[in-house]
Order: structure tokens, then sequence, then C-alpha cells
């Protein structure tokens, strides 16, 4: 660990001690911090990967409120026919027919941002180093107006925000960037492939992903239950696909392995015989290598069903709540939250772990629509609302299953194709490269942000940012610290972090200690 | 590579050029040799055999029938007239009825089941997988979407260049891929990229120089090399400015941003307003306009979509991507290059003839020789609507109310398709998807389609069309399967109709076995009243039907 986490951590344990306050005996002091300090390893941990498909704009997500970053953030953003730029902490919601006191724009509709009142400030413990080219004492931060649910996590410590992680070769400064003097991975830009390369470390057509990577070190761990090691809740992704573990899909049902009523049934079409031979004709894999590849995925789907939805039929798992209602905040709508009922449907095969003998699970679960080229007003809001109500509902519900606090057990992570440009291009944002992410757990090392907070602005009038590049910043943390760090609370030992990440070795702090 | 066990396929060159329509002199036959012939050809080129398509391949030649197919006219009922017959009937039940993708999707399956133009319907849906745009996107009006799978179907066997032209100025890819309305740069604000990026990477050129064989180019070091950096599509998004919603009297003001609108907006080209048109340098592959004093919308399109459908990429990488829709998931470079080289040239001078290119693609060795029992990974993964079109077409079902309310199949617990609502303009696999822990995966093949295959949608799919088989897709579009029911004292005479139908005689006799047993053990009650006789034929055949349907190697398209 270095200094700085030492740090963190040491502040954390302080505000343990402090609430246990200054008349408590030494020993007390002493057991309290044994426990605080986690020595006791639990049996069961979960990954949850947070795919935000098609690249989220982390500029309207996490942001920086001093003035001298707000001043540059003001002048990219709050310009175009659709100005996108959020209004500053502080600000009052705006009503319809309105006038802005920020802007001076008349609100027409709640799909603009001075009809949301100002970001949600948040306060890191520890304090940000102040970039290159930012003239500020101090750096403050603050959340997307519709993340409030958010807050109360990050106050909590258990939500962490990790700044400007991108897909790297190696380190790289922006005049090693344009002089193209460090490599870069391949098809920056482009959706496919960074969604390949943050879930797989390599461009589209990857074969295994850094999840499943982890699964086939820990699937022996699961026993019998071990086609369960990699779950998704949103079809195929790379990130589930080891060597051996192969990804399982769940629907969100309430028995979520799907039944085949053909083959499952007590008769088919008159005859009672039918359903053994489908059963058997399904699973036929025969000699053409597309039929023995479908026969493949079909074969585990009927392996399986009647162990998940036996699980799932435990008090336990049927206990876990449903999300709470979702309202789309820009047209009052009540939607359905996707994203809440896949991690409500993880929550549930938490809660059925113990019963499968289950002690290390990859989930994958995703949102899309964030590719905001435009109507970006309208869009992000609702998305970014809904990941913030997702989150607080999947804290919620790992509060209490059967009675137990198992939020330490299950740390859920964001992860997006890219960021998007700083500047608008009118009413949206354009492909860009690094971003700001969330981790959430009970095992987090919350309320601070990791990495560096860069200089935001684009280079205008004599100003060369260093971390941006045409609007897009140039990551200072690569997705394979933030994987591995990740990996490393998994269980997941240095050396075989550094076999699944290749890259890792090329980056001074394989632990970012967020985790 | 896999294919090269068939020298010929070289030789095809010059009988593609010729267009393929006189004799096999690469190998392939001209002309169907039997029924199960025929239904092959018609599994690749259409929505699925019949027993009057049949017929026709066999009266002729495959070339002939093609022509013929290619020289019907569009359906009377284009999609949007469809759907602007159904508002006013739907708002007769409901006054506040609006239009929604179901409408769509109606239309969508009454043509491609019923229309004659079948090699047409099935292009249209090919198309729609390259040019994407998705009723997904709650932007996408729906009229818009009928409007635009109308115009890829007219432009299915036009000229490439012409289809690039309708595709970038429709207004439903417009919103879709958010070049509608995209202003030039100013001050630090600049043009929308999105356009621009997913012309080239998905419609045209791909993100590598490719050769003339649809592999890629390596440089020196065995490095692919792409086709453009982040300053062509800075350079390209300044051409995509200054087109907005048709109007008959256009206004900077108003019209440009999508107001004050007359219906037909949705559904015509988008029209420049010039003022909103980029007249900076604008740099891209190669190619720079200059700055222009006056906006050229207009000019600089033309040079634009010149420049891409030029590109020496844009023949393979189409070329590659229709034969995997159509024939197969991993075409030998030779057979792409002989496509390509059609794209390229028809034997006229003409390039992008996309009628003598699907011409190509389906008169060739690589397709119309049956693989060899050895040649495991040829073929794809049959798509899930098209399952759902096969099954329909050979057992004639029909819509019970003439709407075809099949909805939305989208769910993942349905068959995880729905057309033209792919989740992103990825459609709904993309072309290099190579599925791990598989077969496929490990011979480092591609298998597109089973990007959409996992656990739930299995089962997703038996489901579906079980319902289907027995009681109608959408409890509307039925089979009554008279010839069927016909022959079903005789389960093998069944299984070989089934096999013919869905099959196109490819069943193995292991299935076989395994369908005249089981079907045969359902008693036709020899005492029986009449209905229940009738009721026990009807079983033997909706379980043929869906033995066929479930096996894999049905789902195996060879």
């Amino acid at each position: 660990m270095t200094s700085a986490i030492d740090r963190r951590h040491v502040l954390r344990l302080g505000g343990a001690l402090s609430m246990l306050g200054a008349g408590a005996p030494f020993a007390l002091q002493l057991a309290a911090a044994g426990q605080a300090a986690g020595q006791a390893a639990p049996d069961y941990k979960a990954l949850v990967c947070v795919f935000l498909f098609g690249g989220n704009d982390g500029h309207n997500t996490v942001l920086a409120t001093d003035p001298d970053t707000w001043g540059r953030y003001t002048t990219a953003r709050n310009a175009g026919q659709d100005p996108i730029a959020l209004m500053p902490p502080g600000a009052a919601p705006v009503a319809v027919g309105q006038v802005s006191p920020v802007t001076g724009r008349t609100v027409a509709a709640l799909n603009q941002p001075e009809a949301w009142g100002g970001v949600l400030p948040i306060t890191p413990l520890t304090a940000q180093p102040i970039p290159p080219g930012t003239n500020a004492a101090s750096r403050t931060f603050a959340l997307h107006p519709f993340m409030g649910a958010l807050t109360p996590l990050f106050q909590a410590r258990r939500l962490a925000v990790v700044a400007n992680v991108g897909s790297l070769v190696a380190p790289i400064t922006k005049a090693q960037y344009l002089a193209r003097t460090v490599p870069t991975p391949a098809s920056l830009f482009s959706h496919n492939d960074q969604q390949s390369i943050w879930q797989a470390s390599a461009a589209e057509g990857a074969q295994t992903g850094w999840g499943g990577r982890m699964g086939d070190l820990l699937a022996t761990q699961n026993g019998a239950s071990s086609l369960f090691t990699a779950v998704s809740t949103a079809g195929n992704a790379v990130f589930l696909s080891g060597q051996s573990v192969i990804q399982y899909q769940l629907s969100t049902a309430a028995q979520p392995a799907a039944v085949i009523s053909g083959a499952q049934g007590a008769s088919l079409f008159g005859s009672t015989a039918a359903p053994a031979q489908v059963r058997e004709l399904i699973q036929e894999t025969g000699q053409l290598n597309l039929a023995a590849d479908y026969a493949g995925v079909t074969t585990r789907s009927l392996s399986a069903t009647t162990t998940v939805n036996t699980a799932f039929s435990q008090a336990v798992v049927t206990g876990v709540a449903a999300p709470p209602a979702y309202t789309n905040p820009i047209t009052g709508a009540v939607e359905t939250n996707t994203l809440a009922l896949q991690l409500q449907t993880v929550a549930r095969m938490v809660a059925a772990g113990p019963s499968l003998g289950l002690r290390r699970q990859v989930f994958f679960v995703s949102l899309g629509g964030w590719d905001t080229h435009d109507f970006q007003n309208t869009s992000q809001p609702n998305l970014l609302n809904k990941v913030a109500h997702a989150l607080a509902y999947f804290d919620t519900a790992l509060s209490n299953i059967g009675g137990v606090d198992r939020r330490a057990e299950v740390t859920a992570f964001t992860a997006s194709d890219f960021s998007r440009g700083f500047a608008t291009n009118g009413d949206g944002t354009d492909h860009a490269w690094g971003n700001h992410h969330f981790v959430l757990g009970g095992a987090v090392r919350g309320g601070d942000i990791y990495g560096q907070y860069p200089t935001l602005g684009v280079d205008a009038g004599g100003f060369n940012n260093p971390d941006m590049t045409n609007g897009a910043l140039i990551p200072t943390t690569s997705v394979d610290q933030y994987a591995a760090t990740l990996g490393a609370w998994f269980g997941v030992a240095p050396a075989a972090l550094a076999a699944i990440f290749p890259r890792l070795g090329n980056f001074a702090r394989p632990n970012l200690g967020f985790v | 590579m896999r294919r090269v066990g068939r020298a010929w396929l070289g030789i095809c060159l010059a009988m593609a050029l010729a267009g393929c329509s006189a004799r096999p002199d690469g190998g392939a036959p001209a002309a169907p040799a039997s029924p199960a012939d025929a239904a092959r050809f018609l599994t690749q080129a259409t929505f699925g055999p019949t027993d009057a398509s049949i017929a026709a391949v066999r009266s002729g030649s495959y070339a002939d029938w093609i022509d013929q197919q290619i020289a019907m006219p569009l359906q009377a009922e284009s999609h949007l007239a469809f759907m602007e017959r159904r508002l006013p009937e739907l708002r007769a039940a409901n006054p506040g009825a609006q239009l929604t993708a179901n409408e769509f999707y109606g239309s969508f399956w009454n043509q491609a089941v019923g229309a004659p133009d079948q090699l047409r319907q099935r292009m249209k849906l090919a198309l729609s997988e390259i040019f994407v745009v998705s009723l997904a996107d709650p932007n996408v009006d729906e009229r818009g979407a009928a409007s635009y799978y109308d115009m890829l179907g007219a432009n299915a066997f036009g000229n490439f260049r012409t289809l690039l032209e309708q595709v970038s100025l429709h207004p439903t890819m417009g919103v879709y891929l958010t070049w509608l309305a995209n202003q030039k740069e100013d001050g630090v604000r600049h043009p929308d990229e999105n356009y621009a990026r997913e012309v080239m990477q998905l419609m045209t050129i791909g993100l590598y120089q490719l050769n003339p064989d649809g592999t890629r180019r390596l440089d020196a070091n065995g490095q692919a090399i792409p086709t453009y950096g982040s300053d062509d599509i800075s350079g390209l998004a300044k051409v995509f400015t200054g087109y907005s919603w048709y109007a008959a009297n256009p206004t900077n003001t108003v019209t440009f941003f999508g107001r004050g609108l007359a219906p037909e907006a949705q559904v015509r080209s988008m029209i420049a307003y010039p003022i909103y048109h980029s007249t900076s340098a604008k740099t891209f592959l190669g190619t720079t306009i200059p700055a222009n004093p006056t906006p050229n919308p207009a000019g600089d399109l033309r040079v634009a979509l010149d420049t891409l459908f030029n590109h020496p990429n844009t023949g393979p990488f189409i070329s590659r991507q229709l034969i995997q829709r159509l024939v197969t998931s991993n075409p030998s470079p030779a057979y792409v290059a002989r496509v390509a080289a059609v794209f390229a040239n028809n034997g006229a001078g003409v390039r992008g003839d996309m009628a003598m290119v699907v011409k190509a693609i389906l008169l060739d060795a690589e397709a119309r020789n049956a693989p060899a029992a050895s040649d495991v990974t040829y073929g794809k993964l049959r798509e899930p609507v098209v399952r759902m079109t096969n099954w329909a077409r050979a057992f004639g079902a029909m819509s019970t109310s003439g709407n075809w309310t099949i909805n939305s199949t989208s769910a993942n617990t349905s068959l995880n398709q729905s057309a033209l609502t792919s989740p992103s303009v990825f459609n709904f696999w993309r072309p290099g998807y190579s599925p791990p822990n598989t077969r496929m995966g490990a011979a480092g093949l591609v298998a597109p389609e089973f990007q959409v295959v996992d656990e739930v949608t299995v089962a997703g799919y038996l489901n579906t069309i079980q319902t289907a088989i027995d009681s109608g897709a959408g409890r509307d579009v039925r089979a009554t399967y008279p010839a069927e029911t016909e022959m079903a004292v005789d389960p093998r005479a069944l299984a070989d109709r089934v096999n013919l139908l869905l099959m196109s005689g490819q069943m193995s006799p292991r299935l076989r076995d395994r369908i005249t047993t089981t079907v045969g053990a359902v008693a036709i009650p020899a005492n029986g009243t009449a209905a229940q006789i009738a009721t026990a034929r009807l079983n033997r055949v909706k379980l043929a039907v869906f033995m066929t349907m479930a096996s894999p190697e049905y789902l195996a398209q060879r």
C-alpha cells in the first residue's frame, strides 16, 4: 500500500474510533480497531460490473466546482441551441416559465438544466491535489443534480469515485499522445472496441474478459455450483468469459432460469413421451460446429433450471425487496428501471448463494442509451437518475438479506465505453476517452475520490490543458489498475493479476486502494 | 484457409462478372437438381421455402428466378401505407390510439411472410442490419421507420451510391444517428460527429484497410492499418451539417429545429439549410473540400459520399456482410473477392450495382454447392425472426385478423429480435462476433448470430416457436397444416416433407428416426371420432414441426 492509502485508512479508522468516544477503554478501542480492519475473511464475495453502454458523459456526472474549473466548464457547455451546462451548487430549481438567475434564460421545459437545480456537493475525505493549469486554492466536487440518491452513500463511505479512468497501454502524457511515442489501445473512440477493451483488455473479437479470468481462478471454490461463477442479466458479455468459465444468463423474472416447456413439461402435443425426446434432441451436438455450440448453451440452460429456480424460491431470496417505483425526472412518467431489476436479480443470487455453496461470483448488469450525441438534456438526467436509484436500492437490499447485512461481501463498479467530449456539439457530446466511475460496497473505502481529478477546459487563448486532447480526457488511471484493485479485493493473488492484466506492470500502482 | 479444397472457386471471377447466368464454369450448378436443392437456395434467398417457390425455382435456372424477383414491382401497399391504414382502424376502437412499433412489426411480418418479391424482402432485412436504425430509440418515429424500411427495399437492387445517399438523407437516420439539424462549428462548439463516425465504421469502409478479398491489410509489423483517425472524423463531421427536416416552406428558425412540420417531414429526405452548413475546409480520407465562401451542402455531401462509395474497402466490406446475412458466417476470402469484384464492376463498367452483387452472392459456387459433410464450419445460425417466417411460409400460416399482430418479439424470453429494433447501431450482432468457449470460437471463426444466444434466449425461442406451431404467433398468425395432416398417418412421409421445407433435405438420419418414432407413437385412434382422429393427426404434425425446429441441426443453416 502507498502512504496515501495508509493515510485514508487511518482516517477511516480514526472516524470509527472517535464514534466510540474519548472515554472508551483502550482495550475496547483496540478491539474496535481489529473489527474495523476487517480481519475476518468473509466466505462470500461478489463483483458486479454495471456497464453503461454507449459512453456516459462523465463531465456531467462528477464535476469539479472550484471557480476556475467551473468557468471553463461553463464556457465549453453553456453554448449551442440546447446548452448542457449544469447549474452551480446551491442554484435553486427554476420553474417552467421562470427566468434563471444563473443563465438569464427562461425555462421552457423540464429538459433544461436550469430546471434541475444546482449540482450536489460531495466532499472527499482526502483533498485532491490541484493539477497543473488549474488556478484554485482547493478543489471542490459535486454530482449531477439527479444523483442525489448517491450522496448519502458517499457520506456513509460505501461509495467511492475513481477519476479519469480509461483504456491505456502505458502511462501517457499529452505530448506523448500527440507525438505518438507511447502506444495507445486500438480503436479509441469506437464503441464496440472500447466496450471490449474495458471488459477484456482487447478490441472486439476478444475471447476472454477479466471477470471470467478471475472466475477461472476462483471457480473451484464454488464446488458443484461453479456454473454460476459468472452470471449475466444483460446478455452475452465478453467480460464474463474465462478460459474455462462460461457465463450463465439469468432473466429478471421471479423464476430467473427460463424453463423449456417442450422439454421440461409433462407432455407435448398429446405425447407424454415427447418431452424426453425433445430434451435429448435439443442437446444433440452432432458433427456441425454451429449446431454443437448451440446445443452446448441449451444443455447449460437445461442443467440449471431446477437448481436455480428452487434456490430462488427460498424465503431468504423471495424476501429480497423489489426496487421502489421509478419516475423519470424529465417527463414525470413512471418507468421501469431495468438496471434496478437486474440488481434485484443479483441481490437474489447473493441471497441464494449460501444454499448453493457459492463463494465467489462475478456479475454483469447493464443499462444502454448513453450515446448522447443529441438530446442529452432529455436522456442523460434520466439515465443518471436510474443509476443512482438502482445503486441506492442495491445498497439497501444487500443491507438486509434474511436479516444479515451483506454489503461488505459485494462490490459493484461502473464501466462504460468511454466518456464524452468536454465541449458541446449543440445539444450533446461526442466520443472521448477518460471517465469518472463509481465503486459501491461495504468493503469500499468510500467517501473519497481516487486517482487524479483532471484539469478541465479546452485549449484556447494560450491555455493548453495537459489532461485533454481535442476535448477528450487523457486517462491518468488505467482500466487495468481499476480492475486489478477490484481483483485484489476479490482474492486474486498479485501474480495472477499480473497474468490477467499483462500491462499492469506498466503502471506504478497496481492497487489504487479504494476497496 | 478452410475452403481452399475447392480449387475451382477461383475461376468464378469471370463467371461472376458475367452475372453467372450461363453455365457453371466455376463449378456451381445453374439450376436445382432436386426440390431439396431449390429449398436450400430459397433458404438463403427468401424468408423460407414453400411448395410454390420450390416449383418456381425448379421451372428454370437459379439466375432466371433471381431475374424474375429483381423485376418484380414493389408491394402495392408499402410499409408506410400499411401503418397509415392501421391508424384509423386503431382509432375506431380507441380514439386516442397512436401508432406504435407493433404496427411496423405487423407490416414486416405481412410482407416477409406473404409478399411474392421474396428476394427483395430478404435483402431489406439484411440491409437493415447494416444500415441500422432502431425502433428501440424513443426518438425514432414509427412512420419514419416504416418509410426507412420501404426505402431500403426500393434500393435493394439499385446502386449502392444511391442507397447510401438515401440512407444518409432519410430523416429516420438523421434522427437515429443525430445528424439531423447538425450545425456548423461555432466557437468552442463543434459539429456532432456521430454520423461521420458510424457511416464509415459500420456502413461503408470499416475500421481497418482491407484487401479486395475482405482480409485485413497489414503493415510491416504485421499490424492492421486503420482506415481513419480522429481528424478524418472531425473533417467529415463538418460535411454532415446544415440538413434538417423537409418542409414545403423551410425556415432557419422554425422548421430547421423541428417545429411547424407536416407529417411528410418524417418520411421525406432531409433538405439543406445552408446557413447551418460548415464553410470551412473539410479534410477526410485523403480528400479535401476547400473552404468555400458560400455554403454548399449538396456539393460537399456529394464529395463525401463519392469518397466513401469509391473507397477500396467498401466493396469487400459490404459484400462480406451480405454473404454473412444470406449464406455463411465465414465466407472464404476468394468468395468475398468474387462478390467484391462484381461490386467494383458489374461487367458493364458500373460500380455498386446491388442487383448484380446479390446475384453474385447467391450464384457463387460457395453458396450453391452443398457443403461436404466434413466441412463442419460452413453455414450460419438462422436468425430468430427468420425461423419464424420459415415456419409461417412453409405451412401457409395466415393472420387471423389480417393485421399480423405478432407484436414485439424483442424480449429475451421471446425471439430476442424484432426487425428494425436492434439495441444499438451495432445491430443485434456484430459481423466479427466469435462466441467464447465454443468450437467456432476455438477455430478462430465468427458466428455473429450467437451474440444473442444464451441460456435464457434458447428457451425463449423454443417456447415461442412451440406456441406459434401450436396456436399461432401472437395468437394471430396461425397454420392449419392441411397438406401435412393428410400425410400424418405416415410419419416417414411427414418427416420427409418437414425435412424438405425446413431443412432442405439435410436432416440427419438420427433426427429423422427420432421424429418418426416419436410421432408414430402418437396414436391415431382407430375407432375414434372424426374429431379425435383429426386432433391426433394434427398433434403428429405439430410434433414433427417442433422437433425439427428445435433441433440444433435445423438452427445451423447450411
